[in-house]
This record gives C-alpha cells, structure tokens and sequence, in this order.
C-alpha cells in the first residue's frame, strides 16, 4: 500500500517492529510483499482492538460489586443476558458451556466493526482475511462441539442423514453445506462492511452536506446487526452439531 | 399495434448506430468486457432482494398484527430472515468487485 495511507500506529509497529515480522513470515514460507513494511494495517488496528477490550474488561473486572453495580457492571450484565439468552434459545442442552466463545466473539466484532466509524480508523472487517479468520475459527469450534458432546463415532454418524440409505445421497449434501458455511460467514461480514464504507464514501465524494451522515449511521446500525448475526450463526451451528435426536 | 412497436423498437436500437464509428480506443481488456454484465448482475441481485425482504416484512408485520404478544420471536425471526436474504445480495457485490 502506498505509505501515506498507512494508519500512524502501522507506521509505528513498522518502524520498530518490521524486521522480526518480515523474519518470522521468511521463516515460516510468507515473505510479505513489501519487506519494509510487513504490518498491515487490519492486523494493527486488530491488536488495538484486543488490546482496548483487555483494557475495558479488566477495568471492569475491578470495578465489579453485588451491592451497589456501576453503571459499566450494568450495560455488561445486560450483554451477558441477551448472549446468554440467545444460547439459550439455540442451544437444547448444556448452552452455558458455549456462551464464552460466542459472547468474546459478539464483543470482537462489534468492536472491530465500530472502530472503523472514528475518523482515521480503519474496521479490520473490511479486508477479506480478518472474517475468514473468525469464520474458520467458528467452524472448528462448532465440530470440536459436536465431536466433544457426542463422540467421534455418533457425530460423523449424522453427516449420513435420517436413514442409512439416504447417505450417498446425504453426505455430499452436509459435506458442501458444512463448506459453505464458513464461506458465507466470511462474505456476508466483510461485504457489509466493505460496502458500508464505500457507500459513505460514494456520497462523501458527491456531497458533504447530511447525506454522508444518514449512511453512516447505517453502517452502525448495520455494524451491531452484523456482530449479533455472526454470533447467532455460529450459536446455530453449534445447536446443529450437540443436537440429541432423542 | 404489435408490429409498431416492434418497428419502433429496432428504429431506436438503430438510432445509436453512431456507435460503430467509435476509433478503437486504448485497447479494452477482455475483463472490462465483464463490466456491463457486473453491473446488469446487481441490479437483477438487488432487485430479488428487494422482492424477498419485502414478502418476508410484509408477512412479519401481519403476524405481529394477528398475534401481538407473539411480537419478540417474530421480530427475531424477521430480523434473521432479513439479514440472510440481504447477504444473497452481497455475494453478488463482492462478485461485482471481483470481476474487474
């Protein structure tokens, strides 16, 4: 990317930072494209985000009290809830266990998505890599669910469908729409927001009067929908994959 | 009637028969070729979307209407139903990208 487009924190971590990324992705077969500047700036603002949730949450960590809950103890109680309930709904039998994963995951990407609204930050969401990512880690969590509650054996039974002679049929069928899953996680989350930011950029361009404003604040709206449909496709998945046909 | 029309449709087709005088400009690529079709592709993606969301709004809000205290499942249900009609949309956006 052309240098004067780099985030100023990217710029940073490529000053400092550049030469052991450049050795470690040498090292492990990935030379970057551009030596000099290995850091990108998805990976940098991603690192930020980490690191501003480690920050809140351990904030509130300190903060927590069962007499008298600050207003943060609150608005986070309430996010447990909703994720908690949600599980809930999707999940028959031993939802709990799933709730972390899931609920860092709402969080990640919420985050992710609305930093990119601050002007001069850039949503790591918008380039293709960031949701594979999360997607292909959504996918592994779901199997290693499945596999973990019902055993190898019972699990990969099921891929054969309702009866056993419908499994030449059946098996193909699971084995192409288990792929597309990650697959349609991934677009679906950087297509809104890749189209959200090019779509305000679009009026931008044209105008700077109120009609930039109204599309940004549906690429927020469209943000927070895009992080609870991320969370609730995969709390879906993991409902497929423990569900009991008792 | 039928035979007008069809006339007064090839006349105006003809009428941009200004077109093959262009001089051939600076070499178009075989992947600009696609554009057109990119485009034509969205709006046909965005026009269904429009269809789908539309019925499943509209069969939300009359539901919500027969059965008000049933309002949060069917809110939930419209609003999962939207966002995955609306991702059918985006695939052809992210195509449209794509195909430069």
């Amino acid at each position: 990317m052309e240098p004067e487009a780099e985030f100023w924190l990217t710029r940073l971590f490529n000053d400092f930072l550049g030469g052991p990324l450049t050795s470690f992705l040498a090292a492990i077969g990935r030379p970057p494209a551009d030596p000099a500047h290995p850091w990108q700036n998805w990976i940098v603002i991603e690192i930020l985000v980490v690191a501003i949730i480690m920050v809140l949450f351990a904030f509130l960590r300190s903060r927590l009290s069962v007499d008298q809950p600050g207003k943060l103890q609150i608005t986070f109680e309430a996010v447990y809830n909703f994720v908690s309930g949600q599980a809930h709904d999707a999940v028959d039998y031993g939802s709990a266990k799933y709730v972390s994963f899931v609920g860092t995951l709402f969080i990640f990407i919420l985050f992710m998505n609305l930093i990119g609204v601050i002007p001069g930050f850039e949503s790591p969401t918008m380039t293709p890599a960031v949701p594979l990512g999360l997607a292909v880690s959504v996918f592994f969590y779901y199997h290693w669910a499945g596999l973990r509650t019902q055993g190898v054996g019972r699990y990969l039974a099921h891929f054969a469908g309702p009866m056993p002679w419908l499994a030449p049929l059946m098996v193909p069928i699971e084995f192409i729409s288990h792929l597309a899953r990650p697959l349609s996680l991934t677009i679906r989350l950087f297509a809104n927001m890749f189209a959200g930011e090019r779509v305000t950029v679009t009026f931008l361009s044209l105008t700077f009067i109120a009609i930039p404003a109204v599309f940004m604040g549906l690429h927020v709206f469209v943000a927070f929908l895009q992080a609870f449909i991320f969370m609730l496709l995969c709390l879906i998945y993991v409902g497929g994959a423990v569900a009991h046909e008792h | 009637m039928t035979r007008k029309i069809i006339f007064l449709a090839i006349a105006f087709l003809l009428l941009a028969s200004p077109i093959f005088a262009q001089t051939p400009g600076g070499g178009t690529n075989l992947a600009d070729l696609g554009r057109p079709f990119a485009y034509i592709a969205m709006g046909i993606a965005s026009g269904l979307c429009g269809i789908g969301q539309g019925k499943a709004v509209a069969s939300a809000a009359e539901a919500m209407a027969r059965n008000p205290g049933a309002q949060g499942g069917i809110r939930f249900a419209l609003i999962l139903g939207l966002v995955l009609i609306e991702s059918l949309a985006l695939y052809t956006l992210v195509i449209t990208y794509v195909a430069k």
